[in-house]
């Protein structure tokens, strides 16, 4: 008998599974592990300490301070917004936050028809500093009583020695 | 005519028409990361052909337009003047982030991006490079707005 090359192999390919995923139809496969996609802003733990902007290459977050509404005056209200169809996804911005704001999940399936589909945004508030208790004159006044009160004790000192 | 023949004849070339839709790609600049995706994505394992998809050589022949690349000066007017050459319907797909902001290269002064500066665009496909279930995601979505957008044509 003639010999069938490849035989085998097409028969245990005929109840093979097909190695084409399913997906648009079923589920989209999960990304390998450590995957840089889409990011993630967890903004109550940002500081706004401006880094993240200035590492990212493309520029591709934006920072718009405004005042808080009902808060103290000088309160802002900070928005971050990440748009990633600007982004490289190098990571650089979640390796630079010292805070560990920044996350790159592994969700890859980034399609959109508008650029709000894209936008990653959060809101950070940033309080006014405390007020000092007493004004810049108030201290001057205080420091010039306070030195006037120990030239008196040293001059009062002074007179007793002579004594 | 005669039991509404024609509309009944439109609509089955329409339905027929939605299930093979050929892909046509511009490369705008790219550094070849999306364009390999793309194929990938006609690949048996992503396998882009199962839609009816299929990869044409001529942007007359196209109903799905893929672009890639940030639109680069030397570029620019051969995409213009390609994707003119493309009969309506169409759908105008952008892979990646460079065709849609100019990503790292935005600023530069060989760089005439974004691509919805000369055509409205369809569907975006983000990531630096998107994954091919991504592109297969965004093709499945203009396969959605095409339909729509021939059957608005007979209106
Ligand atoms: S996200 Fe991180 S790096 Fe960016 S401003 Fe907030 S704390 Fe700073
Ligand atoms: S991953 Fe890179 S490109 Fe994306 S926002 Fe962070 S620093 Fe910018």
């Amino acid at each position: 008998m003639a010999k069938l090359p490849y035989l085998g192999t097409a028969l245990t390919n005929l109840f093979r599974k097909p190695v084409t995923i399913a997906f648009p139809a079923g589920e989209a496969p999960a990304a390998q592990p450590a995957y840089r996609g889409r990011i993630a802003f967890d903004a109550s733990k940002c500081i706004n300490c401006g880094m993240c902007e200035r590492v990212c290459a493309p520029s591709c977050m934006t920072r718009v301070a405004k005042p808080l509404e009902g808060g103290e005056p000088g309160d802002q209200e900070i928005t971050f917004t990440f748009d990633m169809t600007s982004c490289t996804f190098c990571g650089m911005c979640a390796d630079f936050c010292a805070k560990k704001a920044i996350t790159l999940t592994e969700d890859y399936m980034m399609t959109g028809i508008i650029a709000e589909d894209f936008l990653v945004t959060g809101k950070v508030i940033k309080k006014a500093p405390p007020k000092p208790k007493f004004t810049p004159e108030q201290l001057a006044a205080m420091k010039a009583a306070a030195e006037a009160k120990k030239k008196a004790a040293e001059a009062a000192k002074a007179a007793a020695q002579q004594a | 005519m005669l039991f509404n023949l024609d509309k009944k004849i439109t609509e089955a070339i329409d339905d027929a028409a939605s299930k093979s839709l050929w892909l046509y790609h511009i490369n705008a600049g790219s550094c070849n990361g999306c364009d390999i995706e793309i194929v990938a994505a006609l690949t048996p394992r992503y396998d882009a052909e199962r839609l009816g998809c299929k990869l044409t050589g001529s942007p007359r022949q196209a109903d799905i337009v893929l672009v890639s690349g940030p639109v680069t000066l030397q570029s620019r007017d051969r995409l213009i003047r390609t994707l003119a050459q493309v009969p309506e319907p169409y759908c105008l797909v952008t892979v990646g982030s460079c065709p849609c902001s100019g990503n790292v290269f935005k600023g530069s002064y060989a760089i005439c991006g974004p691509v919805d500066k000369y055509r409205h665009v369809d569907v975006s496909v983000a990531g630096c490079t998107p994954k091919p279930e991504a592109i297969m995601a965004g093709i499945a979505q203009a396969a959605a707005i095409l339909k729509e957008k021939r059957r608005g044509m007979h209106e």
